[in-house]
């Protein structure tokens, strides 16, 4: 069972590019459906608590399926499996790319795939902001967020700290 | 000192980026390319670029790189440790207790405010790259091209920056 947890996350985290929206359908479906470990409702669940707490939102969704289905070590091996196929390519890649980074072929290529990377970024951020709720009399929220943080280097964890203590506030009143 | 202050760093991230791997993304630049100076802006969209055409979480493929870049193997075993920490713990306490929370209006209310906000840190991290990004009428086409592509026909990632890739080895400069 825990060797077949492992297996499920690892063959999810080496066939998955993109980052964790291109891996939840597929986590879906193997736990769901292929090895029905967990029901639909109680993933769903965890979903929504995996997008809202911090860190990876893959190694969330792994943490709490893991510790779901098989407590402790479950949850062990599905994050060991999810992150292990990223961490091998990503060396092996490092180590190539420090041969090779210098190279006229790789440097005329990154001076594409630079603002190739800026639309990836400007694309998935507008449709976060059509999910979250925004609206006129909330845009200004992260709009000063953004000057903040972009212009002026204000450390985002001020911001965070203030925007929880302030939100367990505003529950209150 | 450098290893204790890569595990802390990427801690700290993973502690404080809400929203998934775009949101990792911004609070790395942040820590990483403004706070300590472990990364030129340049250096920095690259990994974002092989982070994204690497299988796994983005975010765990940056921390990896960086650490490598940094300091070698341990160094990218504790800078993917530091990040999934705060997961591991946080996470773990929310799948615990999390029936019992949701339901809470305190608890709703801070998810929602700081999904807004994560949206204003991804923003910032716009700004900051886009000058070191798009600074050529090559760019300029690429990154309208590459936006469109996206935007419109949903093209994925992966095959968008190979097709970028070539482009830049054909049209590019170096």
């Amino acid at each position: 069972m825990l060797l077949q947890i492992f297996l499920s996350f690892l063959k999810i985290g080496a066939f998955t590019i993109g980052g964790a929206y291109a891996m939840i359908p597929l986590i879906k479906k193997e736990v769901c459906e292929t090895r029905a470990w967990i029901s639909e409702d109680d993933f769903l669940n965890g979903l929504a608590a995996a997008q809202s707490c911090p860190g990876p939102i893959a190694v969330n969704i792994s943490i709490y399926t893991g510790y779901h289905v098989k407590g402790y070590p479950g949850m062990l091996m599905a994050v060991l499996g999810s992150i292990l196929p990223s961490t091998i390519s990503i060396i092996l890649i490092a180590m190539l790319f420090n041969q090779y980074a210098d190279q006229i072929l790789v440097r005329k290529a990154f001076s594409a795939l630079r603002p190739a990377v800026v639309a990836l970024i400007a694309v998935p951020l507008i449709q976060m902001a059509q999910k979250s709720g925004l609206n006129q009399k909330n845009a200004w929220f992260p709009f000063v967020i953004a000057i903040l943080v972009g212009t002026l280097n204000i450390s985002p964890v001020y911001l965070i700290l203030l925007t929880i203590v302030f939100a367990v506030w505003e529950s209150h009143r | 000192m450098i290893y204790l202050q890569m595990l802390f760093t990427f801690f700290k991230i993973g502690l404080f980026s809400f929203g998934g791997g775009y949101a990792i993304l911004a609070m790395i630049q942040q820590e990483v390319v403004v706070k300590n100076a472990w990364l030129t802006e340049a250096e920095f969209v690259q990994v974002v670029a092989i982070s994204q055409m690497t299988p796994g979480p983005i975010a765990i493929n940056a921390a990896t790189f960086i650490g490598y870049q940094k300091a070698g193997i341990p160094g990218s075993l504790l800078c993917t440790l530091g990040v999934i920490l705060p997961s591991l713990i946080i996470m773990l306490l929310i799948t615990i207790s999390y029936l019992k929370l949701r339901n809470q209006k305190w608890f709703q209310m801070v998810f929602k405010r700081l999904r807004l906000l994560s949206i204003g840190l991804i923003a910032a991290a716009l700004i900051m790259i886009l000058g070191h990004a798009v600074e050529s009428i090559f760019s300029i086409i690429i990154f309208a091209l590459c936006f469109i592509a996206t935007w419109r026909f949903k093209l994925n990632p992966f095959t968008m920056l190979i097709v970028s890739a070539l482009a830049g080895i054909f049209f590019g400069s170096a």
